[in-house]
């Protein structure tokens, strides 16, 4: 009894060594990368904005690639133990991940030290324009119907107007902050640890009078009528809001974005990032991707590596300016 | 009310084979997910999602609330058997759940869980029906000041469920929203009792490493000393099981608890950003008060598992209100499932009763059905998972810590939360031992930062006047009770002390 | 009478240690940020945590000098508190051998990976509290944490650090 059990594990042992030091060998080459299944670690939390878009992006890449993508969600430290796991990950091309408008705010909080130049970008995947959004009620009262008249009681009101972002220095938090700074008003931004949604829902039963949060997280209360939205800070309008206007349009120049885009860490193989840079152009485009994208109300904006890494160096300064507005 | 739609869409949703197979599918995955410490509800619809994109919208939803009613009922079975809450919600099941099952009661603990859980999961799937547009107005009105109220409210119960010793059970409650404070403040985002360099620690102390640490590693390390002391049998029970639903008599003493524990459930959960976890605390508090014999609480009755299992699965309903109607989730798994309903191109939010009504009304059929599914499910389930306690404790007390260690490191994949696991662990171990009760240190982790967002909030928002509070009915009257609550439990307790020393006397 | 073993004994001490956490605490609020333009500190809702505490702790406190001062035998609080002297109770030396191996598991957890770890805590603890067939034990630390692993790595998707049995993990893609 004893003797065939010690001779089946020898067995079973052999086999695992042998594939062990088939899978590793085979790995070194990177002519023929992948060779298996390729980890995407995700800073944030399952279930959330950012996590649709990586699962269904990873299944498209997967099916571009013939390896499936597993997606680690490494969540904590408001992103930064996964953003620190990305770039800390083995240069072998098997550990991508995701990095978010987040990793742009670190070192100016003082949180870590962390920026876009610890990774090599892959691509841009998606931006969500911020809008301003106010409560109906209080804007008919008021006379508000469109971005300069909000402006207009906001200047003639300094400091009385109250919005609500999400959580501390996220990224509906800033573009408050980029709102004043623009237009020179001065707003008191409310933080909402909990999320959109709960300004959102506050907003409209008139708790604060507006919200600085995408036109997908307020949609349900614009389409109700208790919110209104009075611009987007995009160069264009949302394909599900076609009356609603850009700030652009109404003569403010604001454009402001939440991004989500994929990145390896320092040192990949050329071949390998050729490769997944590829993959990542053609899963943009997969259908499955775009109908899922569009039905989540996130929009696809694909930015190449060389496009997406200018756009991050862009994108640092001018969150740190809109940071010092907010007072963080 | 539409009775025609109401009628019709019921009867969609029960005979569509497609939709009772994959609610059974998700009944089973959640009982057993809620089962294992650390692997919750959450994580299985998180999983299911990609899953469930390829179906329609009502079995997928059937699939998902399958987990999310399942995993209610799943995280009281470990609770009772092995003294970990597999989830939060089920945290306040042990008070009852354990001593029962080491009365060897195992049976009778799980059959009453199943059941209370049945009923109230199917009372808050009918309150939810007839009553939501209602209670949905009524959610509107919440804001940061009624939130905080609230969450004073939830505090209030504390000293019903403190033991014996008022004063040690507001010192641990106090010390539990002192370690809530640690990590990143949630308004501005300062660093309290922390470095920015502690990442582990940014977020807080995380609740669920916390709740396996304090329970079940804390119990394994007791285990081991209780058995090296002889003071343990290790023998285990071999309790039989002759029936799988709790007898006649039984359901009659808790019937009342079941239905306070429902309606309050679903009630609490009907307010956005209020969970199981809240609710089920509060309900334990009502119906221990309200209880002839509340001494007799916390040594092991049915009812006090009625109380809370119904709560729990009542909050479930409860939690489709604000999810519908506002499209604010009031736990993760409603968020996760907001997410579900969004990709199939439904958003909910106040349009969803107008636009989308059979959708609603689906939903609510859903519900029932899962609840129908866990009932089956948990039938099948008691005799297998009563087993496990006839493992050898030699055996069952290492297996349960490297189950919990391992759940303690999954919720984050971070390795730093598996060190709070075993400190919190090491922390309820003396605690027990110097009879420090542990559920209100539990309560103030899940209310404290609740209470404190709510709070700033509100004094942001009101420039500073705390006075702007006695504006708000809905805050007022939450303040009240919590005051009337207070002062009817100090008056509780005492008679309990009373009665205890009486019963000691005789002896 | 010999006071210092009572439950009123350890109600004192664990009183006094609460005390000596809010001082501590205290002090560290002092340091932290303040915030302008804002009308609650960060500081502020902790220090009112801290006084709470500190106010039932020295009820506390006070509850048991009284008990101390007016014992008589029978008093519920004069009964024996547990023990946690170490170098007397075998109890507390195991409990304290498991407080040890979970400390071990947290800092091997990375590099040696779960399996290993779980493997090795889990024998040792069968073994201390008694357990002896030796197959049963095998079988138990090797299976019960192999099998979790399968679970959580291959229905939930769940990234367990393996250590040097990380080619399981790719044998197990490769099938």
């Amino acid at each position: 009894m004893k003797s065939i059990f010690s001779k089946k594990l020898a067995v079973a042992a052999g086999i695992a060594v042998m594939a062990a030091v088939a899978v590793t060998g085979c790995s070194s080459k990177s002519s023929s990368y992948p060779t298996k299944g390729i980890t995407a670690i995700n800073p944030w939390a399952a279930g959330g904005g950012t996590d649709s878009c990586l699962r269904a992006f990873a299944e498209a890449m997967g099916k571009q690639l013939g390896q499936t993508i597993t997606v680690d969600n490494q969540t904590g430290g408001g992103g930064i133990i996964g953003h620190q796991a990305i770039a800390d990950a083995e240069a072998d091309g098997y550990t991508i991940g995701m990095i978010t408008f987040e990793l742009s705010t670190y070192k100016k909080l003082g949180t870590s030290e962390l920026s876009w130049e610890d990774y090599d970008p892959l691509c841009r995947v998606n931006t969500d324009a911020a809008a301003v959004t106010v409560n109906a009620e209080w804007a008919a009262a008021n006379g508000i119907s469109d971005l300069a008249g909000f402006i207009d009681y906001c200047k003639a009101h300094p400091g009385e107007v109250q919005m609500g972002g999400s959580s501390s220095a996220s990224v509906w938090h800033i573009a408050g902050g980029y709102l004043m700074q623009e237009t020179g008003i001065d707003i008191q931004m409310i933080t909402y640890q909990e999320g959109a949604a709960t300004a959102v829902q506050n907003a409209a039963s008139g708790f604060i009078q507006g919200v600085t949060v995408s036109l997908a997280e307020a949609r349900s209360f614009i389409e109700s009528g208790h919110l209104i939205c009075l611009g987007v800070m995009d160069s264009e309008r949302n394909g599900v809001f076609p009356d609603v206007p850009t700030c652009a349009e109404q003569g403010f120049d604001i454009t402001y974005a939440t991004q989500r885009g994929m990145a390896l860490p320092k040192g990949v193989d050329a071949e390998i990032k050729a490769k997944l840079e590829e993959a990542c152009k053609a899963a943009i485009e997969d259908a499955d991707f775009v109908e899922f994208m569009n039905n989540n109300g996130q929009t696809i904006a694909y930015l190449n590596s060389a496009d997406y890494a200018a756009y991050l160096e862009q994108s640092a300064t001018d969150v740190a300016a809109a940071m010092d507005a907010v007072g963080l | 009310m539409d009775w025609g739609l109401l009628i019709t869409s019921y009867l969609q949703v029960f005979a569509n084979p497609q939709v009772l197979l994959m609610t059974l599918l998700g009944a089973a995955g959640g009982v057993l997910l809620g089962a294992i410490p650390g692997m919750t509800a959450t994580m299985g619809v998180a999983l299911l999602i990609p899953f469930s994109f390829g179906m329609d919208l009502i079995p997928s939803v059937g699939l998902l609330l399958g987990i999310y009613c399942g995993g209610m009922y799943g995280g009281s079975i470990s609770a009772i058997l092995i003294h970990a809450p597999g989830t939060p919600s089920a945290a306040a099941t042990l008070i009852d759940g354990y001593p029962m099952c080491q009365k060897g009661q195992v049976g009778l603990a799980l059959s009453v869980a199943m059941f209370s859980s049945f009923c109230g999961g199917v009372i808050g799937a009918l309150i939810m029906t007839f009553l939501s547009p209602l209670i949905a107005d009524m959610a509107m009105n919440f804001g940061p000041g009624e939130m905080f109220m609230l969450a004073v409210f939830g505090l209030s119960v504390i000293i019903a469920i403190s033991g014996n010793s008022i004063s040690k059970g507001l010192m641990t409650a106090f010390f539990g929203m002192l370690l809530c404070t640690v990590g990143l403040d949630p308004t501005n985002g300062v660093p309290r009792f922390i470095s920015y360099t502690t990442t582990g620690l940014l977020d807080g102390i995380q609740f669920i490493p916390f709740l396996i640490g304090l329970f079940a590693v804390a119990e394994v390390i007791a285990g081991a000393e209780r058995i090296i002391r002889g003071e343990e049998s290790v023998q285990s029970t071999n309790e039989k099981i002759d029936r799988v639903l709790p007898d006649l008599g039984t359901i009659k003493k808790i019937f009342p608890n079941i239905i306070t524990g429902a309606v309050l459930g679903t009630l609490i959960g009907a307010i956005p950003g209020a969970g199981g976890d809240i609710a089920v605390f509060v309900s334990y508090g009502a119906n221990k008060s309200m209880s002839k014999h509340p001494e007799l609480w916390g040594t092991g009755i049915p009812n006090g598992v009625a109380s809370t299992e119904s709560a729990n699965n009542g909050c479930s309903g409860g939690a489709m209100i604000p999810l519908l109607s506002l499209g604010v989730p009031g736990d993760s798994v409603t968020a996760i499932l907001l997410g579900a309903f969004i990709m199939k191109g439904i958003t909910p939010g106040p349009m969803m009763y107008v636009s989308e009504l059979p959708t609603v009304y689906r939903v609510f059929a859903a519900l029932m059905l899962a609840n129908l599914c866990m009932l089956i499910v948990g039938c099948c389930g008691v005799r297998i998972f009563t087993k496990i306690v006839s493992l050898e404790k030699k055996m069952l007390y290492p297996i349960i810590l490297v189950i919990s260690l391992l759940g303690a490191f999954s919720i984050n994949k971070n390795v730093f939360d598996v060190g709070v696991c075993v400190v919190s662990g090491i922390m309820g171990w003396l605690m027990n031992k110097y009879e420090f009760p542990l559920s209100p240190i539990l309560l103030a982790l899940i209310l404290g930062p609740m209470c404190e967002k709510n709070f700033v909030r509100f004094m942001n928002i009101h420039r500073g006047n705390v006075f702007e509070i006695t504006q708000s009915p809905i805050a007022m009257v939450f303040l009240v009770v919590a005051l009337l609550v207070i002062i009817y439990s100090v008056w509780n307790q005492s008679r309990i002390n009373k009665r205890t020393a009486a019963a000691k006397a005789e002896k | 009478m010999k006071k210092t073993g009572t439950k009123a004994f350890s109600n004192l001490v664990s009183a006094i240690i609460f005390i000596i956490l809010c001082a501590w605490a205290w002090i560290q609020t002092g340091n932290f940020q303040t915030v302008n333009d804002f009308y609650v500190q960060p500081s502020t809702f902790p220090r009112v945590m801290i006084i709470g505490l500190l106010f039932f702790s020295v009820v506390l406190l006070i509850q048991a000098i009284v008990q101390l001062s007016t014992m008589k035998e029978g008093d519920p609080a004069a009964e024996p508190a547990e023990s946690i002297n170490v170098f007397k109770d075998k109890g507390v030396q195991a409990a304290l051998v498991v407080i040890v191996l979970c400390i071990l598991f947290t800092a091997l957890f990375k590099t040696l990976g779960y399996v290993i770890c779980a493997a090795i805590i889990c024998a040792i603890i069968m073994y201390m509290i008694g357990k002896r067939e030796l197959k049963q034990m095998v079988l138990v630390s090797i299976l019960v944490p192999l099998g979790m692993w399968l679970i959580f790595f291959k229905i939930l998707t769940v990234n367990i650090p393996m250590g040097p049995l990380t080619f399981l993990r790719d044998l197990l893609n490769m099938i």
